[in-house]
């Protein structure tokens, strides 16, 4: 079966809603005839895909090899104390998701974090907290 | 030490700006004798693999098919690994070039590039390039004026490192969990929707435009009988000047790369060890560093070259917590279907935990986590499940001692 | 045909065939887990591995095709190495605690994990099992989910979807935290689940059982006030002796009689009687709808899971859906009015049990239309555990009979139990009753068999009726979308579970038989129960002739209508 555009769909769904709800999983399983067991599967699979709402900002932090020799295991401390939430919550104003990530593709520059779509590079505990700071 | 510089260079990012040369060079020569071309620059695929392309190319071609796929791999994910980005984000329209004479030699009409979901500016960059290609007459039908059509479509992955094995990423783009197909049958016979699929990663594409514009004899005069041409390599950890270069194979050692490029171990700190080819290679003493750096010289001391990731790691970390990161990373990023590998790893990341935590591994330890590590590399279904435990592996036959010392037994 | 060498024997096999294959013609074994023939290749267990000549890694014998000229080790001690280490690995994440053990588990007598045991010979675990802390799934009338024992196969899924054709379960996350679930963790209860229970028999281990009423029965037999009957339904008779050792299709009515009647049971009757209730209504709808223009064809609604299927995902057609109630819950109608008023015994009294095949009956008996008339469902698995309990040696039972009244049944209500049995059941009796001539060949072979999915014609009277039968839910799909299509039938039986209620999901599961081997026994028996009957036909049965007489005035009388007929919802997804 083709349902090749299916990645695309949930991508802008949460993009749009900030997760993919029962809803819309449910016309998703009728518009491309399959079980909706098996799309929640599928978006259950992704670590981008939600099938909660997340926060305004979406912070990944990433703790993979390269950048926890430079201890961005520390960043990720302060962020999580200072959103008091943890890898994978969400703040309960629903302003902050924090998730802790695999390598972001700045090895060289690390310690790395996105908020959203941006990219922060060499980035330390006070750093880190500014950048939260200026999510308004 | 000066880069040798076949892939890198200045951005190229205008489509208009841009000629196309071995695109053009390529539909005049035709399919054969592209994929001949290829096959004479030994050219290997650089995801990790090192599949030969010409010979993926000619596979692909010689199926009977009403339909067959070109996919690039833009999932790069393996930590410590930076480069495709680099070249989607400053050489779009090389990456773009390959994908295209790709498809043409291996008789693909419709394409894919999968780009990690992460890799925000180079999806943005690509979808802009994709758009103007087919303005510009260079996607779509009739392809520079020439019979060839070929329609290209970007996918943005959604967080799943399994997904840059490429069966899991073929069933990634036909909206199905990433988890990975059983081989054989292989892509190029049965890949995307069961059509001849081409899977190539972003530098192989990249390294095939130039091979096409400079001829196979540009590429063969750099590295070594087994190790052609050039391979960027990804410089990261306890180093000064960490960062994307681009070598010659065989034009120098691990050790001058780290000592030359990357300017030594950061802040003068003792080195421990290197990680050759990202984490799912073996890591290598600082004694042993002074090898060529080759695909058939990382191998022959223990390692491999995999994506081109050297991590140096200096002294003074704690072992243990190398490998939680390491083992989580495997644990969390299995795609769950093959037993050995979800289990194994899962077992393996408790056991450092627990020893993380209590201090010292016992004998029986050490036991079970090298009968994992064997039963995972000989057992598990892919590639990620089959190497998740090289460095693990590596880093108690190199360290037992240490790991040993605080001799707390377990019960 | 390729040549290949199995632990040296040398053997031709055709183009096509697996390692597995290859070494089952060669008498050698090979554990498998997440492999069960008829479902799609999952290749994730891995036990399977073996050794190929040349080969640097081991391969999946399920998944891995014989080549010409192929060499191959099924248990080299690199082989019995991996495998011994996998198995340790698979037990680790199997959960073994003191409240979760193989002492307390349904599977305790079919556990494949125990037999893979054997057959790899382990003899040491050297993992301490992993405390995964899902929550049980009790959220299903019929089925119940253990998580924590789910080594997530797969199998289930697989089985869901690609034999049932519905998909309710889905594997959700990745890594260590793989899961299998329903469609937002909603639970069983809580999805378009059709309860039939084959996911149960797909299960290598007991991640999956039905929900127990056996306590509720042992319960009510000791309770002196309780005037306790039971029904067996036809499927029940030829399976259940299967846990005790017997092998699969042996027909042992009257030892379970026997059985029952020393558990206490204050009378042992036979869902068999209802069957034949069930033809005179249902025939009489068919034969009213035929002649007075109704709504054509007429399905059949004998199968519990078949109606929670199509209130589900056909519920467009819930008029075609016979108005009659399964035997089951005439049997209980029966039971709590009829039977009660004769012999004085207060409704409140009457406590109603019905050992079925099946775990979808336990969600109709709870459905609020039915009334309560039954009050506890049994599976044949659950019967089987209750006659170990109570120490009876059930192979060595003198057999005895059913009680009368609602315990003598024809042939044509025995066949219920198989695929096709409830059309032939039917026939017989349409025949004659719109004929008035007896039918000849009471053997209507053309809708017999495991055919997924059969078709017949039959002529009565100058009228060509046309008939259709489909078992297992995938092949109900195929079927409702052939009639969607404007295929036109006059009468369609469904049954939900593949073979008809003999491989109900309640029915006792083998960890070494195929199911489609113990499948064709039990039908095999099925049809020599009936043809070693004199009454072969329901309007023959003179009990059944007798209720009408006494209570019921005649089929699809007002009286019928209350006690025997019910309604469908429509449900949807």
């Amino acid at each position: 079966m083709n349902y090749g555009n299916l990645l695309e769909k949930m991508h802008n769904l949460q993009d749009t809603y900030g997760f993919i709800s029962e809803t819309e999983i449910d016309k998703l399983a009728v518009e491309f005839e399959v079980p909706r067991a098996k799309v929640y599967g599928v978006i259950r699979f992704y670590s981008m895909f939600y099938t909660e709402p997340t926060g305004k900002y979406i912070i990944r932090v990433c703790d993979s090899l390269s950048c926890h020799i430079n201890q961005s295991d520390q960043v990720v401390t302060t962020i999580k104390n200072y959103l008091d939430i943890d890898d994978g919550e969400t703040t309960p104003e629903k302003k902050f998701t924090l998730e802790i990530v695999e390598c972001l593709g700045y090895c060289g520059e690390g310690p790395v974090m996105m908020v959203n779509d941006e990219v922060y590079t060499h980035v330390n505990s006070a750093m880190a907290l500014d950048i939260l700071k200026n999510c308004v | 030490m000066e880069e040798t510089l076949y892939l890198k260079g200045e951005q190229i990012k205008d489509v208009n700006q841009y000629d196309f040369p071995g695109l053009k060079k390529a539909l005049n020569i035709g399919q054969e004798n592209i994929i001949a071309e290829i096959k004479k620059s030994g050219l290997k695929g650089r995801g990790g693999a090192g599949f030969p392309t010409g010979l993926k190319w000619d596979l692909a071609r010689q199926q009977d098919s009403d339909q067959k796929y070109m996919i690039c791999n833009g999932d790069e994910g393996e930590p410590g690994t930076f480069k495709d980005r680099y070249l989607m984000e400053e050489r779009p329209l090389k990456v773009l070039e390959g994908i295209i004479i790709g498809a043409y030699a291996s008789g693909a009409s419709e394409g894919y590039v999968y780009i990690r979901g992460e890799y925000t500016d180079a999806i943005k960059i690509f979808n802009k390039v994709i758009e103007e290609a087919e303005e510009a007459g260079v996607l779509g039908e009739n392809i520079l004026d020439s019979s060839f059509s070929f329609n290209l479509k970007l996918i943005k992955g959604a967080g799943a490192y399994v997904c840059g094995d490429e069966t899991s990423l073929i069933n990634s783009i036909e909206g199905k969990r990433g988890s990975s197909r059983i081989k054989p049958p292989y892509p190029v016979a049965k890949g995307l929707y069961d059509k001849p699929t081409v899977v190539n990663n972003v530098e192989t594409l990249t390294a095939a435009a130039e091979i096409i514009n400079q001829g196979a004899d540009s590429y063969t005069a750099l590295g070594t009988e087994n190790s052609r041409g050039t391979k960027l390599i990804c410089l990261s950890g306890d180093v000064n000047e960490p960062g994307l270069y681009e070598v010659a194979f065989g034009q120098t050692t691990l050790k001058k790369i780290i000592d030359e490029l990357g300017q030594g171990v950061k802040d003068n700190r003792e080195m421990k060890f290197v990680i050759p080819g990202g984490i799912s290679t073996a890591l290598l003493e600082k004694e042993n560093l002074d090898i060529s750096y080759t695909y058939e010289d990382i191998e022959e001391a223990g390692s491999s070259l995999g994506s081109g990731a050297i991590i140096v790691v200096a002294d003074g970390h704690n072992l243990v917590d190398l490998m939680l990161n390491v083992s989580r990373f495997f644990m969390d990023e299995t795609c769950g279907t093959c037993f050995p590998c979800r289990e194994g790893n899962r077992q393996v990341y408790h056991m450092l935990k627990e020893t993380a935590d209590n201090g010292g591994f016992s004998s029986e330890q050490l036991e079970i986590i090298e009968d994992i590590g064997d039963t995972i590399h000989l057992a598990a279904r892919c590639g990620l499940g089959q190497t998740s435990l090289n460095f693990i592996k590596s880093v108690f036959a190199n360290y037992k001692d240490e790991l040993m010392e605080k001799g707390v037994n377990r019960c | 045909m390729l040549n290949v060498k199995i632990d040296g024997q040398k053997l031709e096999v055709e183009e096509g065939t697996t390692i597995l294959e290859a070494a089952k013609k060669a008498h050698i074994k090979i554990p498998t887990l997440c492999y069960e023939e008829g479902l799609s290749i999952y290749g994730g267990c891995r036990l399977c591995v073996v050794e190929v000549e040349g080969q640097r890694l081991l391969q999946p014998a399920c998944a891995t095709e014989v080549e010409d000229g192929m060499a191959v080790e099924t248990h080299s001690p690199k082989v019995r190495e991996v495998r011994k280490n996998l198995f340790e690995l698979i037990i680790a994440s199997h959960d073994i605690s003191c409240e979760l053990n193989c002492l307390t588990c349904s599977r305790s007598d079919s556990c494949e994990l125990r037999e893979i045991a054997e057959d790899i010979g382990v003899n040491e675990i050297r993992l301490d099992p992993l405390n995964k802390g899902y929550k049980e799934d009790m959220s299903s009338y019929s089925i119940v989910r253990e998580p924590n024992k789910c080594i997530t196969c797969g199998r289930c899924i697989r089985k869901c979807e690609e034999v049932q054709g519905i998909g309710i379960f889905t594997m959700a996350n990745r890594g260590p935290s793989t899961i299998v679930t329903t469609f937002e963790d909603k639970g069983m209860g809580n999805v378009e689940c059709t309860n039939c229970g084959q996911c149960i028999t797909a299960c290598p281990t007991g991640a999956l059982h039905e929900v127990y009423h056996d306590e509720g029965v042992w319960n009510a037999l000791h309770d002196d006030s309780k005037h306790v009957v039971v029904q067996t339904a036809p499927a029940v008779r030829v399976a259940i002796s299967e846990p005790f050792g017997d092998k699969p299709g042996t027909i042992a009515t009257g030892q379970m009689v026997a059985a029952l009647k020393r558990l206490g049971f204050d009378k042992v009757f036979d869902t068999n009687f209802t069957a034949d209730l069930t033809i005179m209504e249902e025939g009489t709808e068919l034969i009213e709808r035929i002649n007075e223009g109704g709504t054509l064809p007429l399905f059949t609604s004998c199968s519990p899971g078949w109606i929670k299927f199509i209130e589900h995902f056909y519920p467009e057609y819930l008029e075609h859906v016979s108005s009659c109630k399964s035997p089951q819950q005439m049997f209980g109608a029966i039971a709590k009015t009829y039977y009660a008023e004769r012999n004085n015994i207060p409704r409140e009294d009457m406590v109603v049990v019905s050992v079925m095949p099946c775990t979808a009956k336990k969600f109709e008996a709870k459905r609020a239309e039915m009334n309560g008339d039954v009050d506890y469902v049994l599976t044949t698995r659950e019967l089987a555990r209750m006659i170990k309990a109570a120490g009876i040696d059930l192979l060595n039972l003198e057999e005895e009979d059913y009680d009368d009244l609602l315990g003598v049944s024809s042939g044509a209500a025995n066949i219920f139990g198989a695929t096709g049995g409830v059309m032939e059941a039917a026939l017989r009796t349409a025949y004659e009753l719109i004929t008035g001539k007896e039918l000849e060949n009471i053997d209507i072979t053309a809708v017999r068999g495991v055919t997924g999915i059969k078709e017949a014609e039959v002529d009565i009277n100058g009228l060509t009726v046309r008939v259709a039968v489909a078992h297992g839910l995938g092949n109900a799909r195929k079927l409702m979308e052939r009639i969607k299509e404007g295929r036109e039938y006059h009468f369609v039986e469904f049954m939900a579970c593949p073979g008809g209620c003999i491989g109900g999901g309640g029915q006792p599961i083998s960890a070494s038989l195929s199911s489609a081997e113990i499948i064709d026994k039990r039908i095999k028996s099925i049809y020599e129960i009936d043809s070693s009957k004199k009454m072969r036909k329901s309007h023959e049965n003179p009990y059944i002739q007798k209720l009408y007489e006494e209570y019921l005035e005649k089929p699809g009388s007002h009286k019928a209508h209350e006690l025997l007929h019910t309604h469908y919802l429509a449900r949807g997804v």
